[in-house]
């Protein structure tokens, strides 16, 4: 890092913006800040089970209850699943383990720059790192939650097709959409805190409106409505891949990667143009 | 944000501050409604006019202009809100100026509050690690200052307990002590070091003499005017956001107190008093040599203090008391009459009585004075009265307010040379 260069600090109106100089400098920084981002992401990774009993579990715990109610409402009559593939509980829970990437990283992406209100406000350093720093916690708990599975097929004596070996790439631009969306709620969330509550409302709601603890069904207006549902394109095109090695809707795939790969863009420029201004929002 | 310029500001100045205004806002509700249009005004391309004041916005820093020298030590002083932090937390970057520039060449350290970055579960050891990272250091260079930085802030056993049972001061000295070794080339450095025993801050301003001869470049903001004298060359004065003062540090204190001191003389005593009531003291006069009345003294001259009392009932052998005190009323010089050996049979009705402190010894500045009349045994007072005048010193030679004097007691001073 070369420290012995010359800062200049202007008011936000008089910085004149070059896209291609500013993406060149959004990367060199993500660059250079990846020694923070791997101290904060241990930070959180220690911090945040060191005073509970039940530790990593946690992750695992809430996709189970989640999908134990699906079926006891399913076996008591009140909800009609209808048939899946493979056993409910492996359908459930491997789409389950996807969609809490996207929905626990957009939760704490949201939250992260207001828990480090304290740091922001009195020290200077990179504020992206925050945010890369949570959706690789985010990503930690994923593969914990991959490690759980491995033994619910076990289990339940299924097996995945080859082609898991593709759900990194896939998972990619489930990825660059929460991170955008991070990003861009992270910032609002500085001056309106009442945007936490409304994102985890948000994917609280997406999640029951997307085929993930259910089988896509055929009504048009359910089907019309996911045509618009980013993340659960993304996540059931995961969870395809795993449990039946092809995705049955591909070219919707294609097109919400591409959208995801310029909201990811878009948000993270606005991010960083809009930065500097952070800490005094607090 | 940061833009790189090679070679724009001369290689030899450190920081530049050119007519740098900052702004903000008194509300909650206005600050919100400014953070969004300010925003989103921003993400939309649209010029955001910071250079005017909005309904409810206020200027924390006004027009303010220097250059500091690679090597120098800049001392900052001013009251409470004039601005000190805010001009800290614009030049390390924390904050954008709202008008101006600023021009910063070198790594920055700010110590605007120490283990700032501090997780309170996790323990010194993996602090050191995150606050380091987050101060721009690699773990190779934590690695190889460890040691260093846990000998600094000698907290022993403490190492690797989680850093919520440190105590505060033990707190403040890791923190200082990862920020101080993150080796800036320009140390920023609030009031900080309050908060630390007389060891660690003496071991700090060593630090800080060792990274001055070092050349290193220093701004340090302080209410110890002793300290700022002895680290600084130059000093401004702030106040409410403007910059009233920058010279030599020797006169921006003269300045700084003898604002302080226009402030006092406008304010009210603000006395407290408490007492059976029984005797009240109903008024003060001070007076000089000459029997004029006065609150101003040479150093040397005798002050006559007169008080005038009302007894509404007869006591018999009342005692009266009168103390000087310093600003932070710690008492200088007290006197009773029994002390004194001096015998008053009874006061009833109205009265006076004089007391004079003769050829009075003290450094130039402000006192106060607290009187009291009390009973035969001294427990219960009929009426004490804090505060209730103050009268100010100055020099008869020298200039009027000459804070160079350490300590408060100051007798006549004579000093001989003799050659051998």
């Amino acid at each position: 890092m070369n420290y012995n260069q010359t800062k200049v600090y202007l008011p936000l109106s008089q910085q004149k913006i070059n896209l291609f100089i500013l993406w060149k400098q959004m990367f060199c920084e993500l660059i250079k800040s990846r020694e923070i981002i791997w101290r904060l992401f241990l930070r959180d990774f220690i911090a945040g089970y060191k005073q509970s009993l039940l530790g990593f579990l946690w992750v695992i715990i809430m996709p189970l209850i989640m999908v134990a109610s699906f079926i006891f409402l399913n076996r008591s009559g009140i909800l009609n699943i209808g048939k899946t593939e493979i056993p409910y509980p492996v359908f459930a829970l491997v789409g389950l383990s996807i969609w809490q990437l996207f929905a626990s990283g957009l939760v704490s992406c949201t939250n992260s720059i207001v828990t480090s209100g304290g740091l922001i406000t009195k020290i200077n350093f990179p504020k992206e790192s925050l945010v890369f720093s949570s959706i690789a916690q985010s990503l930690l708990e994923f593969t914990i939650r991959i490690a759980f599975l491995v033994i619910v097929f076990i289990v339940f004596n299924v097996y995945p097709s080859w082609k898991i070996i593709f759900l990194p790439l896939i998972l990619i631009p489930l990825l660059l959409f929460t991170l955008g969306l991070g990003f861009l709620f992270s910032l609002l969330n500085v001056v309106i805190r009442d945007i936490a509550n409304f994102v985890s409302l948000f994917v609280t709601f997406l999640l029951f409106i997307t085929p993930v603890l259910y089988p896509q069904p055929s009504s048009r207006l359910f089907v019309i409505i996911n045509k618009f549902n980013l993340p659960g394109i993304l996540t059931t095109s995961a969870r395809d891949i795993v449990i039946t090695g092809s995705i049955p809707q591909l070219t919707s795939f294609i097109y919400a990667s591409t959208l995801c790969l310029f909201i990811f863009v878009i948000c993270w420029t606005i991010f960083h143009i809009v930065e500097p201004i952070v800490a005094e929002k607090f | 944000m940061q833009k790189n310029f090679k070679n724009m500001i001369d290689n030899n100045i450190a920081i530049k501050v050119d007519n740098v205004s900052k702004k903000f806002c008194k509300r909650l509700r206005y600050s919100i409604a400014y953070g969004l249009t300010d925003i989103s005004k921003k993400i939309l391309g649209i010029s955001i006019e910071s250079q005017k004041l909005r309904k409810n916005e206020f200027w924390a820093l006004d027009d303010i202009s220097f250059e500091l020298k690679k090597g120098e030590t800049l001392g900052i002083i001013g009251p409470n809100g004039a601005g000190k932090t805010t001009l800290l937390k614009l030049l390390s970057g924390i904050i954008m100026p709202d008008k101006g520039k600023i021009e910063v060449n070198g790594r920055v350290g700010a110590l605007i509050e120490l283990g700032a970055g501090f997780h309170p579960l996790l323990t010194g050891r993996e602090n050191i690690y995150i606050n380091g990272a987050i101060l721009g250091m690699s773990k190779k260079e934590i690695d190889k200052k460890f040691d260093s930085i846990v000998d600094f802030a000698d907290i022993g056993d403490f190492l690797d307990m989680p850093v919520k049972s440190y105590s505060s001061g033990m707190f403040v000295r890791l923190g200082f002590a990862v920020a101080i070794h993150s080796e800036p080339d320009i140390l920023l450095i609030d009031e900080v070091l309050a908060v630390g025993d007389m060891n660690f801050r003496r071991k700090c301003y060593q630090r800080m003499l060792d990274l001055k001869k070092e050349k290193k470049t220093i701004v340090f903001v302080s209410h110890n005017l002793l300290l700022i004298k002895k680290l600084c060359q130059k000093s401004m004065l702030l106040d409410q956001g403007k910059m009233v003062f920058y010279d030599n540090t020797v006169l921006t204190v003269n300045n700084y107190i003898s604002l302080q001191e226009n402030r006092f003389s406008k304010e009210p005593l603000n006395g407290y008093r408490w007492g059976t009531g029984e005797a009240k003291i109903e008024y003060v006069k001070l007076s000089n040599i000459d029997n004029i009345v006065t609150d101003t003294f040479y150093n040397g001259e005798n002050i006559c203090i007169t008080l005038g009392y009302n007894a509404s009932k007869k006591i018999e052998n009342p005692i009266f008391w009168i103390c000087i005190t310093d600003d932070e009323d710690n008492k200088i010089s007290g006197t009773t009459t029994m002390q004194e050996n001096v015998i008053i049979p009874y006061i009833m009705g109205k009265g006076e009585i004089k007391c004079i402190f003769k050829n009075i010894s003290l450094c130039p500045g402000i006192y106060y004075i607290i009187a009291g009349i009390y009973g035969e045994d001294g427990e219960e007072p009929y009426d004490r009265f804090g505060r209730i005048a103050k009268f100010r010193i100055i020099e008869k030679t020298n200039q009027p307010l000459n804070p160079n004097f350490t300590g408060i007691f100051r007798p006549e001073v004579k000093w001989l040379t003799q050659d051998k």
